[in-house]
């Protein structure tokens, strides 16, 4: 596909997001990002070349939509792996497999956010519910409007901010810059465009799912990691209490001594933690998923703006 | 006989390690943080550099190095669009880059060695 050379950077950006359609829709956000700041500096430090100019010439020297899409496309995939702390070495044996969870770094940090996901949800949850009824409340008053965008920009913020903890602990590819606003519109329209984006709809149900799902995790968390443990140290603590009855009792009979039922408490202990880090690894997996599906915009979504208007390609300057 | 995409295809290659240690050094040396378009002009004046290619490839670049911890960055407004992002070593960037630098020394030698027969 040949298209025209943009005249205006938000021409040069919609074609970067037409070429990077299909990409994943995090590194779409930051190559636009990139790629407007880097315009903008270049249209500063230039102020009497006209924009189109500025484009004609940043296809050399930054790339053209279809070089930058391709780069981003490539360097992302190299460089992210070259960097990027090494996996665990597959194992081999089903026993390798089963303990290897714990070598595995992406295990803890899905524990921590599981723990973390209470907090959090709550937090996403009430801050959601609030500004909702609060919007809807206030939408008589003169202050309705005002208030709605603000609270929208929260929301906007916070998605970034969940993205960046999803990130981290969950090792889920997801924006490292804001979305993209169009620059040069009216306000109002960029305040219809606010409420026409998909991804504002998404990333508020997935802030109020937050709040059952990050019970049901924290709940998962604590009651795997306490009762493994629990299991784990009771040959501890029976040595070290004085006057601990161990065993297991039936009408103050002791029917099996605690010379059999502390090693096995140990065993199924060990076993319930490793249990739980492997239902923490796929849950962590598994909520990845669903935050890079709410709160990612797609490359090619509904709401995106229309292509480019096709004119006649202007001659590329040789280098 | 056409050469050009296999110049290319070895160029990208050559590129995706290159640019991160020339990335790591300009921000070594300087003595203050410095932005994206910064630093791809600063690269420009340094002479037509082939090792950056397209001036975007930056990008993506510095931030890996600095989510891999060798690389500061704040965010500061500016006027004329975007807030921009400046980047600095750290002193763990400071310290890999010594290593890097052994490294592609080792690795140019080892090159320039076999190319010389």
């Amino acid at each position: 596909m040949n298209a025209p050379i943009p005249q205006t950077i938000a021409q040069y950006l919609q074609q970067v997001r037409f070429a990077l359609a299909g990409a994943d829709r995090a590194v779409v956000q930051d190559a636009l990002y990139d790629a407007e700041e880097h315009l903008r500096a270049e249209l500063a430090a230039n102020p009497d070349v006209s924009e189109a100019d500025m484009l004609r010439r940043i296809a050399t020297s930054y790339g053209s939509p279809e070089e930058v899409a391709d780069i981003y496309r490539d360097t992302e995939v190299t460089v992210s792996r070259a960097l990027r702390a090494p996996l665990p070495t597959a194992r081999s044996t089903a026993a390798g497999r089963f303990f290897g969870v714990a070598a595995d770094p992406r295990t803890y940090g899905a524990l921590f956010y599981m723990l973390l996901a209470l907090a959090t949800g709550v937090f996403f949850f009430t801050w959601s519910v609030t500004g909702v009824a609060l919007s809807v409340g206030f939408s008589i008053l003169i202050i309705g409007v005002p208030f709605v965008v603000l609270f929208i920009s929260t929301i906007r913020v916070l998605s970034l901010v969940e993205g960046r903890i999803v990130e981290t602990l969950l090792g889920v590819r997801m924006p490292r810059r804001p979305a993209y606003v169009q620059r040069g519109v009216p306000l109002l329209t960029r305040i219809g465009h606010m409420f026409s984006d998909p991804r504002t709809w998404s990333t508020l149900l997935y802030f109020v799912l937050m709040l059952p799902l990050g019970t049901l995790y924290f709940s998962l968390a604590v009651t795997g990691l306490s009762l493994s443990l629990g299991l784990i140290f009771a040959p501890v603590a029976s040595a070290f209490i004085d006057g601990a009855q161990s065993g297991i009792f039936f009408d103050g009979e002791r029917v099996i001594p605690a010379a059999v039922v502390l090693p096995v408490a140990l065993a199924v202990g060990i076993l319930v933690l490793f249990l739980t880090l492997h239902m923490a690894r796929a849950v962590g997996q598994l909520h990845g998923r669903i935050a890079h599906h709410l709160l990612v915009k797609s490359a090619a979504g509904g709401s995106d703006p229309q292509p480019v208007p096709t004119q006649e390609p202007a001659p590329i300057p040789a280098t | 006989m056409d050469t050009d995409p296999h110049i290319r295809k070895f160029q990208k290659e050559l590129a995706a390690g290159t640019v991160a240690l020339v990335l790591l050094s300009v921000l070594g040396r300087s003595d203050r943080p410095l932005y994206g378009y910064e630093i791809a002009k600063q690269l420009e004046r340094d002479g037509e550099s082939p090792v950056a290619g397209k001036q975007s490839a930056l990008y993506p670049v510095l931030r890996n190095l600095h989510s891999a911890g060798l690389l500061d960055s704040r965010v500061e407004p500016s006027v004329t669009g975007p807030p921009r992002r400046y980047y600095q070593a750290t002193s763990l960037g400071r310290a890999v880059l010594a290593d890097w630098q052994q490294a592609w020394r080792s690795t140019r030698d080892f090159v320039d060695d076999t190319l010389a027969g």
